[in-house]
């Protein structure tokens, strides 16, 4: 399993999700940041039910939201429920498989990518 | 610094192409240069030709159009350039003429805006407009533009009371326009009843992307469109006097987060507003002097949002004005006299410089059965990315 970061500013201190090259501070110019797991509750800020997936998707719907952590850092992903979802509700973050990409050489090799699925407390 | 006018247009008849890519964009780009009088081989007077597509390499296998079209014209040795910027890039060409002109550096300009999408099935297409969004904290998890059109609108109905009605309202107003216009992608009314019924409206409207329904966003379309820019003071001498000028007044971008979710306030449209701010100080105008506005309804939640961040209407009153019909053509702020992107189609490259050729059309005098009376001033909004990156366009024939 695999572990997603929140990126600090070691001039600043700010906090970013993604990692970006320069501190995203209008007033700082740092470049160097220290990796932090971004984990535990946040609270959905919006969310959708999208019917209409890109190619590489085989489900009939992805729920999607954005949600702010309790260090004030915000992160998109996929909601991994289906009942009950509501803006301001109360989530945990888990890690999961995000997309799989087939990689076509010699025989075909599916390769993972992790990211953020929310759920319920 | 020089003034730069539009003296010529052309536009294909956008949804399904027949021709190839690179046919399609001289389809445009001759009848734009048949539209101003201007003339291929020795009698060219063209100096630079911009191709504005995002998917030109992607999608339709071609790279290095500006130089092809350059070539299949007959207007060698031209400069020859090709401008990615996701669904902004036509309007980004036509910038990019206006700079080359005003600084100096050329006379003569030919913008031209295509993409060819429907050669793809529909989710390679979905996944190929999704690639402008961040690669690793967007994209990869499977989101679209659909998929942040549906989470934006979900805040601007907490935030300022939109209904689902209030999209379909513009959809309906869109389709009305798009009727009037013989090159839009949907020339077909749509009745507001049908797609908001409760009873059958997941038969005849369905969800895409909750709260949005099909009617509540564009359809996927091919389709060119080309302007011809020349100087002010070069018009006579390069044989365009006898064509009416549209002065460019105004023409700025603004950038705003790649990341949707970095916003400072995430149902705000900061680039909109910023590339808005930028083109009225450069015209020496502000909203109330815009009499006509073509605004980039990818989704009909964009037109509304859009209209308030550039000051046509205040923040938070964009979808009740839609809702007393102050943005149908006979209304007092007109706004997608085109269809829109809703109803006129959504070609990515070529959607920016079609915006400009309606509003051309429009102080022209020549958009029959959609024609503003008395418009002199338009405004145009070209959306790239999920709004991070926008051109704002002002034409006047004042």
């Amino acid at each position: 399993m695999e572990q997603m970061y929140a990126y600090k500013c070691k001039k600043c201190g700010k906090l970013h999700h993604p990692r970006y090259i320069v501190c995203q501070n209008p007033d700082c110019d740092g470049r160097e940041f220290e990796a932090l797991p971004l984990e535990g509750k946040c609270k959905l800020l919006t969310w959708t039910r999208v019917y209409n997936l890109p190619e590489g998707y085989m489900m009939p719907w992805l729920n999607f939201g954005v949600v702010e952590f309790e260090n004030g850092v915000r992160a998109t992903g996929q909601i991994g429920f289906d009942d009950g979802i509501e803006s301001g509700m109360e989530l945990v973050s888990t890690v999961g498989v995000v997309r799989t990409r087939r990689i076509l050489y010699k025989e075909s090799i599916d390769c993972e990518e992790y990211g953020f699925i929310f759920q319920k407390p | 610094m020089r003034q730069v006018g539009i003296v010529g247009v052309g536009h294909t008849k956008f949804g399904k192409s027949n021709v190839p890519f690179l046919d399609m964009l001289c389809e445009a780009a001759l009848l734009a240069m048949d539209d101003a009088g201007a003339k291929t081989g020795r009698r060219n007077v063209i100096d630079q030709v911009f191709v504005g597509s995002m998917g030109a390499g992607m999608v339709n296998r071609v790279s290095g159009a500006a130089s092809a079209v350059v070539d299949s014209l007959n207007i060698r040795p031209a400069m020859a350039e090709t401008v990615e910027n996701g669904p902004a890039s036509g309007a980004s060409a036509v910038k990019l003429g206006v700079m080359a002109i005003a600084s100096g550096m050329c006379d003569c300009v030919l913008a031209i805006g295509g993409e060819a999408m429907r050669e793809v099935s529909g989710w390679e297409g979905t996944d190929f407009v999704a690639t402008m969004l961040h690669p690793t904290a967007e994209y990869k998890y499977g989101l679209t533009l659909p998929s942040f059109a549906g989470m934006f609108t979900r805040l601007c109905m907490t935030r300022f009371g939109v209904e689902s009605k209030d999209l379909s309202i513009v959809s309906v107003k869109n389709h009305d326009n798009a009727c009037q216009n013989p090159v839009a992608h949907i020339q077909r009314p749509v009745v507001l009843e049908r797609i908001t019924n409760p009873t059958y409206i997941n038969a005849t409207n369905p969800i895409v992307a909750d709260p949005l329904r099909q009617f509540d966003m564009c359809p996927v379309s091919d389709g060119a469109a080309a302007v011809l820019l020349v100087a002010k003071d070069k018009q006579e001498e390069l044989g365009f006097g006898h064509k009416p000028f549209v002065r460019v007044a105004g023409i700025a971008s603004a950038t705003d987060t790649h990341v949707v979710a970095n916003r400072e306030n995430p149902s705000d449209l900061l680039a909109v507003r910023l590339s808005a701010e930028k083109a009225y100080k450069m015209a020496g105008m502000k909203p109330e002097d815009i009499d006509v506005a073509e605004l980039h309804d990818a989704f009909q939640i964009l037109e509304i949002e859009e209209s308030e961040e550039t000051g046509l209407f205040p923040r938070g009153q964009g979808h009740i004005a839609a809702r007393n019909g102050d943005t149908k053509v006979d209304g007092k702020m007109p706004i997608n006299t085109s269809g829109g992107l809703k109803a006129k189609g959504h070609p990515l490259g070529a959607t920016g410089v079609s915006q400009i050729i309606e509003l051309v059309r429009q102080l022209r005098g020549e958009a029959a059965g959609r024609q503003v009376e008395g418009a002199k001033t338009g405004l145009a909004i070209n959306f790239g990315g999920f709004g991070n990156n926008v051109v704002a366009t002002i034409l006047t024939t004042k």
